[in-house]
Order: structure tokens, then sequence, then C-alpha cells
């Protein structure tokens, strides 16, 4: 066992929080106000190797592995919560899937221009009726001799409106339920795809998140991923698996955000005439807030280390998921309830780290789900 | 012991839900949130019907009843809108001490137009972050006169940009603390808004005095009795706040159980799933809990014996229970309780704000320690 970064992960990380400070933090308050993504982030991620880290180096990515990846994640979302959630699913549910399954015309159609940051990725499962039983998706693509015509709306789709492609979940059989499913590759400007309208939500405001339409919507069958019909979602298991690791990292990033930010606040503040800093009270609140981080690190870099030895089962995977969601979410409330009145301002980043670390309990299975998935993973 | 709301409550309950009910349009709630804006028109309706200042006495055009048809009114149309709810109890802060230290002469000219929803009432005391913080209050008033004149900054005054009067603490030059009602229209006077993340209906706002004129006719009481006003009008939005927060837990636990009794994954309602029935459970606690502590309270309070170790109990524990349930109750939702379209988004963020005003856990636990200790 070895519990240290080596040398080279160190350098990694020290470089990617200077990347992220230099050219993220600048745009966060302007463009969580805007509540929009800002997109001129893409090809400079891109530069930078930020973007779908783990695609390999011949479809032009940068070959890292999971570890790697959790490192970038945790810096991002110390950043900001919002960007990240952009970044997060162009370089997993949107592209995984078409790296592990998709043509070589695809990964190249597809994949290396999103590692460029030229192209940018969504993904789409979630339907008005069907959020944590996928299967339930009621998303048709019926066969019409070369294409498959889908027709279906999605919902909570990140980077839906500014997507250039979208990986698309539908029943290409629905008498099979959960088996029958596929996923397609539509490009932004397939006749029969439009967006119904962009969400507005409690947190994560730089993320773009949109509702999307499927109406008629023709594919060609050169893109839809696998060979064969059927066995969509089982395609999906490795990346949900990876993206539950990922949401550790995420979960830890903003943890971090809002511990410093407490720290700093308790160093500055004074109530009745003395130091908050100097409360016993506020002392243990900081000492527990740095417990939970140690605690969800670890959680974290251990999972992303067995996945990368192809140990991490799913099990594995939302134990670290659900641990880290629920964790931050006794920082991030700490964080605010200590500050009073100036929490509540719109200009403090504390109430943007509790709106932004709430969405931790939600995506990519809830907290519900969570257990479910880790009951079972026991045999019960 | 008697638990029972008297037929009176019970119809006083009944009219303010039917009327929330009736007015607090859903799309509009979401609109006033979004836009930051106050909801004018529902708070002239409310005065009209007598809501607003229920419990002053009739010659100064209220009701004649107790702070506790007070706090059922404003926990009935937070339950229904945590947002216009709070931002029609926040209309007359400060009103009680104008009832309990004022002149008649104060009642009549500034209680009476709150009640016919003619004009707003606010409070500004604190001059940091913390506005319970008195020990770094430097507004000085000196009399020139027949008027004072008021040198000075307060922050965080709720719904300032509205308010056409501020009961004011300030110090005098010989350093006692006195209470000054400062009207708007007198010229020295500014405000500069702060928007915040909860309540957005009612914003904060930043006042300066710069040598702003009060008649000493508008002094409320006597010199040196500032601290106790600001103090006792603490209490009471203590309890106003916990009335908010009951009602708003309520209304986010009212919104989960219709959403769990509607929503189906995997083939099931999700109120047939034990682990969510398990969770309305809970939240349905933490509902009773807040109300029965908050109802003793506002009883202790209306049979003038208020017990400063309780109110904080009541605050702390109703704030605990006020978070935990509207964080449950989003989760219910999954996805579409994090989308602003659905009302248990603002309850979540309302919720954090309406915490604010119930204090810190650290300092209610100092207080309930002082006098346990």
């Amino acid at each position: 066992m070895f519990f240290e970064f080596n040398e080279q992960q160190k350098e990694f990380q020290k470089r990617v929080r200077e990347i992220y400070e230099r050219e993220v933090s600048p745009l966060v308050e302007e463009y969580e106000r805007k509540e929009a993504f800002p997109i001129q982030l893409y090809p400079i991620l891109g530069a930078e190797h930020l973007l779908c880290q783990r695609c390999p180096k011949e479809y032009g990515g940068p070959g890292s592995d999971k570890m790697t990846e959790c490192i970038t994640v945790e810096e991002l979302n110390r950043i900001c919560v919002g960007i990240g959630a952009s970044v997060m699913v162009h370089g997993g549910l949107a592209t995984d899937p078409i790296l592990h399954f998709g043509s070589e015309e695809l990964k190249l159609r597809y994949l290396s221009p999103a590692v460029r940051g030229e192209k940018i990725g969504a993904f789409a499962l979630t339907e008005p009726n069907a959020g944590s039983d996928a299967s339930g998706i009621q998303t048709t693509a019926v066969k019409h001799g070369n294409t498959y015509r889908l027709n279906g709306t999605k919902t909570f789709i990140t980077n839906g409106t500014i997507c250039d492609f979208v990986s698309v979940a539908a029943y290409t059989d629905p008498s099979k339920r959960g088996t029958g499913i596929n996923l397609f590759v539509v490009e932004r400007g397939d006749p029969g795809f439009s967006v119904i309208k962009k969400l507005k939500k409690l947190g994560n405001h730089s993320a773009d998140t949109a509702e999307l339409a499927f109406d008629d919507c023709d594919v060609p069958k050169e893109r839809m991923l696998g060979e064969q019909e059927g066995g969509g979602l089982a395609q999906l298991e490795g990346t949900l698996k990876s993206g539950r690791l990922t949401y550790g990292a995420r979960s830890t990033g903003v943890g971090q955000a809002a511990f410093e930010a407490t720290l700093f606040y308790v160093k500055g503040t004074l109530r009745q005439g003395q130091l908050l800093a100097r409360s016993q009270a506020i002392r243990f609140v900081l000492a527990e807030m740095a417990m939970s981080l140690e605690a969800m690190r670890y959680m974290t870099y251990r999972g992303a280390w067995l996945f990368d030895q192809g140990l991490a089962t799913m099990k594995d995977a939302s134990v670290v998921k659900l641990f880290c969601s629920e964790t931050v979410q006794g920082i991030v409330q700490k964080a605010m309830a200590i500050q009073k009145n100036a929490g509540l301002r719109v200009d403090n980043p504390v109430q943007r780290f509790l709106r932004d670390g709430r969405l931790s309990k939600i995506p990519e299975g809830t907290s519900e789900i969570q257990h479910l998935v880790i009951a079972s993973g026991l045999g019960l | 012991m008697d638990f029972e709301l008297s037929d009176e409550q019970k119809d006083i309950q009944k009219a303010a839900r039917e009327f929330a009910q009736g007015e607090f349009d859903p799309d509009l709630a979401l609109e006033l949130d979004q836009a930051g804006r106050f909801p004018e028109s529902i708070w002239k309706k409310t005065a009209k019907l007598g809501f607003i200042g229920i419990h002053y006495p009739e010659e100064f055009g209220g009701q004649g009843c107790g702070l506790f048809e007070n706090l059922l009114v404003i926990e009935a149309f937070c339950r229904i809108d945590s947002g216009i709810g709070s931002a029609l109890s926040t209309v007359d802060l400060g009103s009680e001490v104008i009832l309990k230290f004022g002149s008649n002469e104060q009642k009549n000219q500034f209680l009476t137009p709150l009640t016919k929803g003619e004009k707003q009432l606010g409070i500004a005391f604190g001059e940091s972050e913390d506005e319970r913080d008195l020990t770094a209050i430097s507004t000085i008033a000196e009399a020139q006169g027949d008027e004072y004149s008021l040198q000075g900054e307060k922050s965080f005054v709720l719904n300032a940009s509205l308010v056409n009067a501020f009961l004011t603490l300030c110090k005098e030059p010989k350093e006692e603390w006195i209470t000054l009602i400062v009207e708007r229209e007198r010229h020295g006077f500014e405000v500069q808004p702060v928007e915040k993340m909860g309540l957005r209906m009612v914003s904060f706002g930043n006042l300066l005095f710069k040598n702003a004129r009060v008649s000493l006719g508008n002094r409320v009481g006597r010199e040196g009795a500032g601290m106790t006003h600001a103090h006792y009008c603490h209490q009471v939005i203590g309890l106003r706040s916990a009335a908010q927060a009951l009602g708003t837990a309520q209304g986010a636990l009212d919104r989960a159980m219709q959403h769990a009794r509607q929503r189906e994954q995997f083939g099931k309602r999700l109120s047939q799933f034990q682990a969510i029935r398990h969770k309305l459970a809970d939240m349905a606690v933490g509902v009773e809990v807040a109300r029965w502590l908050t109802y003793k309270s506002a009883t202790e309070y209306d049979q003038g014996k208020i017990d400063p170790g309780f109110l904080s109990v009541t605050q702390l524990e109703v704030k605990r229970r006020l978070v935990a349930i509207v964080d449950e109750a989003l989760q219910i939702f999954g996805g579409y309780g994090y989308m602003a379209e659905q009302a248990i988004e603002h309850y979540f963020r309302d919720a954090w704000a309406i915490g604010v005003e119930l204090g810190t856990e650290e300092e209610q636990k100092d207080v309930i320690a002082e006098i346990m200790l």
C-alpha cells in the first residue's frame, strides 16, 4: 500500500491548478450570472490535454489513467462545479461509449475533434418519465433502410444547447425492456433534432442544461454504437462506473473550495468582539470539515486506483459516489451556516458552493440508487 | 395544557390558507423570485383582508389578536409559497417594538398605515454581517434643534428598497442607545441594494445616513432603551422566522408527498418504496417538532413570559429541521427538484435565508448553555 501521489502526479496537480486558476477562474462569476457555459474554454482545455483524458493517444487523447483524471476533476470543481459538469459529460458519457463501442470511423469523426475541443459532446438518456429507471425510456429508433428514425424527448441534458453531437439512448426493440436499447450519435444539424428549452437550475449555473426533442430524426445506421441491435445500457456500465468515481472527485473539489472559503472567513471575521477562529465550536467545525475532506479524498483515489487496476466493481464505484456526495453536503452546508447574512449575498461564493454541491446527490444515480447498487453488491 | 387551536384560530388559519391558495399563483411566484420583485398587488390584498397587523389592537387598525395568530397566518402563507409568504411577513418588521414601547401618536402614525397596506416598516440595527452583533454599532444621532441628525451606515437591512420607515438603533453623543424611526422621505438618506440567493422577493440594502434628519418625536421610548428594543425585536423576529420555517417545511413536505404519489419508476409509485416512505415519515416528524416548539414559544410570548432559553431551543431545532426537510424534499423530486420550474428549488434557497434569521447553531447553543450552566 502506498498512499501518496508520486512526483509526476504531484507535478501534474500543480500544473492543472495553475491552468484552471489562469483560464477558468476569471470566467466563473460572469458565466454563472449569465447561466451559460463559456464555450471558448473548449479549445483552450483541448490544447492543454485536459479533455477526454482517458482517450488513447491514437485518437489524439493523452491516454491518462483514472487517477490522473480524478486529480483534474477535483481541481476543476474546486474552481467551478458548473464548468466541471460540462467537461465531465464531454469526456465521459458523451465520448466514452464511442471510444469503446464505436466504429473506427465514428472515433475519428467525433472522438478526435472532441479531444481537441473542436466539437462538444452531450449524452441523452434521461427522459421526463424515466430517470432512475433508465429502462423506462420511451424514445424509439425504428429502422428504415439505411437509417434509424428517432422519436422521443430527453431532459436534464448537460451541454444540450451547445453540443455538436449527442449520444442518444433509444429502444430499437421496445419489447425487450432494458436490453433492447442502443446508443446513436446525433449531430446538431440533423433534421428532426431540436432544443425544446434551456433549463434553469438551483446551481451549476455555468453548465448548460436542456430538454431535447427528436422528432422523426433520421440517423444513418453507421452512427449506432455497436455491431448489432440491443445491449446499449450494458455498454454504459463501464462509463457509469467511471462517472461515479468522477463524482467522488467532483464532490471533493467543491468541498475543498467551501473549506478554503470558510478557513479564510473565520480568520477574518469578528463576532461579538471575538475572532471566529478563536471560538472552540468553530474550530471543531473546521476540524470536521478537514476530516471529511481527507476521507472523501482517500475514497475517491482508492476507487480510481482500483479502477486503473481493473479491480473496481460497480459497488466500489457506488460506495465512492454515495459517501462523497453525501459527505460534501455537511461541508457546504456548514460553510453557509457559519456566515449569517453575508452568506446570502449572490456575490459570495459560499452560497454557490452550497447550490452547486447539492447536485451531487442526484445525477448518475441518486443516493437512493447508490444504496440499491451497494446492497445488491453485498449479495442481498 | 391545551394543544388544540381555538375555533377562532382555526378560522384564521383557514382564511389565510384559502387566500394564499387563491392568490399565490405558482408561475407568478417563480417569476417574482427570478426577477427579485416584491409581490406588490398581493400585499395590497393581504392588507385589505386584515392579515397584516392582525395582532395589533383594533384602534391601530389590527384585529386585536395575539402574535400566535400572526404566526398562524405566516405559517399558512409560507406553506403555499415560501417566497411570497415570507415577503408578506416582512412588511412590518419592528412594529412590535412600537406597539410595546411607542407612544399612541407613533402607533397611529406608523402602525395604522401598515395594516392598510399603504406603508412598510423595517428595522436597521446591525452594522456588520451579523445583524445581532450590536457591539460594533457606530451610527450617531445628534439632537440639533427639533431634529436628530444621523451619521452612519447599516448593513443587510431587509426590504430596504421598499420600506417607508426604519426602526434604527443608534447612539447619542453621550453614548446612550436610542431607537429612532427614520422616514425614507427625509433627506440625507441613501439605500444601496444587495442581491441575495434566497427569499429574493425581499432584497437586502445598505443604508447610508449622511446627516439624515429625524424629528425628535420619532424617538421610541426613553433614551438608553435602544438595546432593550433591539433585543425585544430580535425575539419577535425569531418567533416569526420560526413560523416562516414551519410553513416552509410543511410546504416542502406537502410537495414531496404529492410528487411521491404521482411519480412512477420501476413500475411503482415512489410512495410505494419503503426508503421514500421513511424519508417522508422523518420529514413529518420534523414538521411536528417545529410546529410544537414554535406554538409553545408563541403562546408564552402572548402570555408575556418569554423564556429566552426555550426560544433559542426553538430557533435552533426549527432551523435544523427546516434545512433537513427541504433538502430531503428536493431529493425526492430528483432531477426535477434541482430545476427552477419546481417550487421546491426556491424552497431550498428560501430555507437558507430564513435560517439566517433563526441565528447560527453556535450562538443559540451559547444562549442555552449560559442559562443552563
